[in-house]
């Protein structure tokens, strides 16, 4: 189990994470996912132990790790965790069973052990013919089989990702998803996932803390980040499209269009992309767009049109022919309302 | 088929080009090499003097006992270097060591400083009076100075360790600050210490650079002539380097070129061995990413022992060098370097009971005529360097002429392998005799510059490259899409980005002409010598005071140059970055 308290780190007088409690139980995947400098790289590198939090707890079950009132930490290595980098971070002067025999070296495991452990490493990943290669011998997606490798080797209690994904292409992304996921079920570890694309967080993920300027936005499961998103920017954040959110001013959509289901309201309505219509004729709540593109997504296609300078996405069925006057017709009522700062209000 | 007129001219252009840089290339650093080569295989003179050199009486004198100095020298400056310039690199990048940036630039300034400046200060302060000209700093002050500390082998590698560490500091502190910091912060998840961090994966990951900085401070070392010949004549230590220039000297020319290809031998088996090893290991390319910004180790407790120490070492290396020979071009007594000070050295007029009648060097005409010298060969030999690093740069990044365009390349690079002193020595072999209806070069100011050029070269070409890569790459490109032509392209685009990097190579050229002594001591010209040569004929006539005076004029010569080098490459670096 892993729970934060009011954790809070700032570098130089700015918060790069700002108050963040949650806990989540043994074996779980919990994603932290966000922009770039949203601070969840902080995040994980204070569960790592590379950075110590200015405020708060952190606990790993009973033990606390580190506490930024007192300054008490527990240094990387005795919190038994391990991390992916980015960049792999594979020590170029080692072969692949070098690398992952280090770590074991310095946690002076005996010869047979680590013997065992490697095999077992290398067997689980799929790499055990390239034992001898050096790093800069194998490809990428072999690299991150290897530093995955060397992460479990040590059999740590809480695995932390850093992006681990970012270096590799569309198809070798795919496969390394499922991979890490039985790599996951394998261990019974907790593991711990930064990301900045909300598509991993939601085939992975069982928890997912949805982070923006160095705060929880919302801490759910990835389901109910789609049925009830806590925020506007949790709503335009997550999801294949993402909600649209569309300005209300008076009670007008746009501030043009009035609707009796937005009383005298002003902020911003949630309208998913499968609540629009896509239409050629005029009618209530319908409103004139210019088409920017089209996206053909599962024998359905992702219409996204412009109006007032906002981008809305709309999907059609099928392949037939789009009006020349493209209309969106809206929904009776939206999904959910939020407030001009993004809070949610219905 | 015949191609377009057009086509066809453009094509013998650019073979042209080629080929022009070709034969430049052969004239200036093949054809020595070629006819020292020769001269040492005529059956009669040739074969005498191999046999002399190598296996005579006078051998073990001539060769094996030089050759064992040159060695130990060359390992030890090389090991010396590597310890002091990774020592200080380590603290500079990867600590916490206060006035880190401060050290990081003191650590290049040895470099600078020509090494007959560091092997005269040497003198100033452990010279005893055993060989004449009275002693030193510590002699004066009662102390008993010991023929070791004073000459010889030791005080020559010190002095050489003090000149050649800033090498190897500026390759490991590049490599040092290559290295992701990923790859220590993976090692520090394990709970490995910093030590174990610091032996299992920082050094071996910097190996190829520790390498290539231990190699370049040996290559220096074996070729180095004003150390040994300032610090070691004095008491007959030779190596291959001065006694080659002895055997010059006194006539024995063939002795000194199979001396010369011997040396060059030495220095080009350890380089290769140095190269055999870098090629050998396992590419070290890592994979890109966003990369932890660099974590510098706490140095704790040790911190302030450690920066004392950087301090010193930058300190002992570069200021007080200088400082030296500032007290000891004032002081008449060399045992009272901070007593009496006069001017005479600098501007007294001749005085019958003073310094033997020697006037102060500004009212010495030879001081003049060496300083004009000196400014326009280092102006001149530094363009005409540059020019042709340009020209072969281009050669070899545009026009890609099988064969042609891998010799032009190698041979090229070839100087940086030659110790200075062997290839004034393939100078005199080929142009200290009449070639054709040519006269003999020997003594002539064009010889001296031929082959400071070609020395240079190296250098002029790496310069080249770096600015042709800004010519023809991605930014270029970009320029032409919009249209702009060649000139415009070349005002507005080429010249604002090349231009810092140029003047900053043209400066640096400068910098090692003018404080150049190895080639410069075989090939100047009685009549006009240079500062460099005036300055040790000072010296080795034991007219110190004099010879720091001069050396002096050079160092300031080459502080204005180096500060406006790196003046200029510092705002390149901000701009790009």
């Amino acid at each position: 189990m892993i729970s934060l308290n009011q954790v809070t780190k700032s570098f130089a007088g700015t918060n790069a994470v700002h108050d963040v409690s949650f806990s989540v139980s043994q074996g779980a995947f919990l994603v932290l996912l966000g922009p770039s400098g949203c601070g969840k790289s902080t995040m994980l590198r204070m569960l790592a132990g590379l950075e110590q939090p200015t405020g708060g707890q952190i606990r790993f079950g009973d033990t606390l790790v580190a506490d930024g009132g007192s300054g008490f930490t527990i240094p990387p290595a005795k919190r038994d965790t391990g991390l992916v980098f980015q960049s792999y971070a594979l020590w170029p002067h080692m072969t692949v069973a070098g690398n992952i025999e280090w770590p074991l070296k310095v946690a002076k495991l005996s010869n047979d052990e680590r013997r065992a452990r490697i095999k077992e490493a290398m067997e689980m990943l799929g790499i055990a013919q390239l034992a001898n290669r050096y790093p800069g011998e194998v490809s990428g997606g072999q690299q991150q089989r290897v530093a995955l490798a060397r992460m479990i080797a040590p059999r740590p209690n809480v695995m932390l990702f850093d992006e681990p994904l970012s270096n590799l292409d569309a198809t070798l992304r795919v496969e390394m998803r499922v991979e890490l996921l039985r790599v996951h079920a394998a261990t019974g570890a907790t593991s711990v996932y930064v990301t900045h694309d909300q598509v991993e967080a939601m085939t992975m993920a069982t928890h997912v803390a949805v982070m923006n300027r160095g705060r929880i936005e919302q801490f759910d499961a990835p389901e109910r980040l789609l049925a009830e998103p806590a925020s506007a920017f949790v709503a335009g954040f997550v999801g294949t499209p993402p909600a649209n959110l569309i300005p209300i001013a008076d009670g007008k959509w746009f501030g043009a269009i009035a609707d009796p289901s937005l009383p005298g309201l002003r902020g911003y309505a949630m309208v998913r992309a499968e609540e629009i219509a896509v239409t050629d004729e005029p009618g209530p709540r319908t409103l004139q767009v210019r088409l920017a593109e089209i996206v053909p997504m599962a024998g359905r296609r992702l219409v996204t049109g412009i109006v007032n300078d906002i981008r809305i996405t709309a999907i059609a069925d099928g392949a037939a022919r789009l009006p020349l006057g493209l209309r969106f017709r809206l929904p009776d009522a939206p999904a959910a309302f939020f407030d001009t700062e993004g809070n949610r209000i219905s | 088929m015949t191609l377009p007129l057009r086509r066809r001219g453009q094509l013998f252009a650019s073979h042209g080009l080629t080929l022009a840089m070709a034969l430049i290339l052969f004239a200036l650093v093949a054809a020595p090499l070629i006819t020292i080569a020769i001269q040492t295989l005529q059956p009669s003179s040739g074969a005498q003097a191999w046999g002399d050199v190598l296996a005579s009486r006078l051998s073990p004198n001539l060769f094996w006992r030089p050759a064992a100095n040159t060695m130990l020298i060359g390992l030890s400056v090389a090991a010396g270097c590597v310890l002091l310039g990774g020592f200080l690199a380590w603290l500079v990048v990867m600590t916490d060591v206060p006035g880190r940036a401060a050290i990081g630039f003191m650590a290049t300034l040895p470099f600078m400083i020509p090494s007959f400046a560091t092997a005269l200060a040497w003198g100033s302060v452990f010279r005893n009076g055993r060989v004449g000209g009275g002693g030193g700093l510590l002699e004066g002050l009662g102390f008993a100075i010991p023929d070791w500390l004073s000459w010889g082998i030791l005080p020559t590698i010190l002095v050489l360790i003090a000149h050649y560490y800033a090498l190897a500091f500026t390759v490991i502190a590049a490599a040092l600050a290559a290295v992701n910091g990923d790859l220590i912060e993976a090692a520090q998840m394990t709970g490995a210490s910093r030590k174990r961090i610091l032996f299992g994966i920082v050094l071996p990951v910097v190996t190829p650079a520790i390498i290539a900085g231990g190699s370049l401070a040996f290559a220096g070392a074996v070729s180095n002539f004003a150390a040994p010949a300032l610090l070691g004549l004095p008491v007959r230590m030779q190596t291959l380097s001065t006694r080659l220039f002895g055997m010059i000297e006194i006539g024995q020319t063939e002795r000194g070129f199979v001396l010369a290809i011997l040396l060059i031998c030495i220095s080009a088996v350890f380089l290769g061995i140095g190269n055999r090893i870098l090629s050998g290991r396992r590419s070290f390319a890592t994979i890109g990413g966003k990369g932890a910004k660099p974590r510098r180790f706490a140095l704790g407790g040790g911190k302030s022992l450690l920066a004392v120490l950087a301090w010193s070492i930058c300190f002992l290396t570069t200021v007080l060098p200088i400082f030296l020979l500032l007290a000891a071009s004032f002081a008449p007594s060399s045992l009272a370097l901070f007593s009496n000070w006069t001017l005479h050295y600098w501007i007294g007029t001749s005085d019958p009971a003073f310094a033997r009648g020697q006037p102060g060097i500004f009212h010495n005409p030879q001081l003049i005529s060496a300083l004009t010298t000196t400014l326009t060969l280092g102006v001149v030999v530094a363009f005409t360097a540059n020019l042709l690093g340009i020209l072969i740069a281009v050669a070899l990044t545009r026009h890609k002429v099988p064969v042609l365009s891998s010799l032009v390349s190698q041979l090229s690079f070839l100087p940086m392998l030659l110790p200075g002193i062997a290839f004034a020595a393939a100078y005199i072999a080929l142009y200290g005799a009449p070639i054709g209806p040519l006269p003999a070069l020997y003594g002539t100011k064009l010889l001296l510059a031929l082959a400071l050029t070609a020395a240079m070269l190296p250098f002029a070409v790496q310069t080249g490259r770096a600015t042709v890569a800004q010519i023809s790459g991605d930014i270029d490109e970009a320029a032409r899409m919009t249209g702009a032509g060649f000139f415009r392209r070349l005002r507005a685009i080429t010249i604002p980005l090349a231009a810092r990097g140029l003047v900053a190579g043209l400066l640096i050229s400068f910098v090692n002409i003018i404080g150049d002594l190895a080639i410069t001591i075989l090939l100047f010209t009685p009549t006009s010598p240079l500062l460099a040569v005036l300055s040790y004929s000072y010296a080795s006539d034991g007219f110190h005071q004099f010879a720091n005076a001069v050396t002096l004029v050079i160092l300031v010569i080459s502080m204005f140059a180096t500060g406006a080098a790196t003046l200029l490459r510092g705002r390149r670096r901000e701009n790009i970055a």
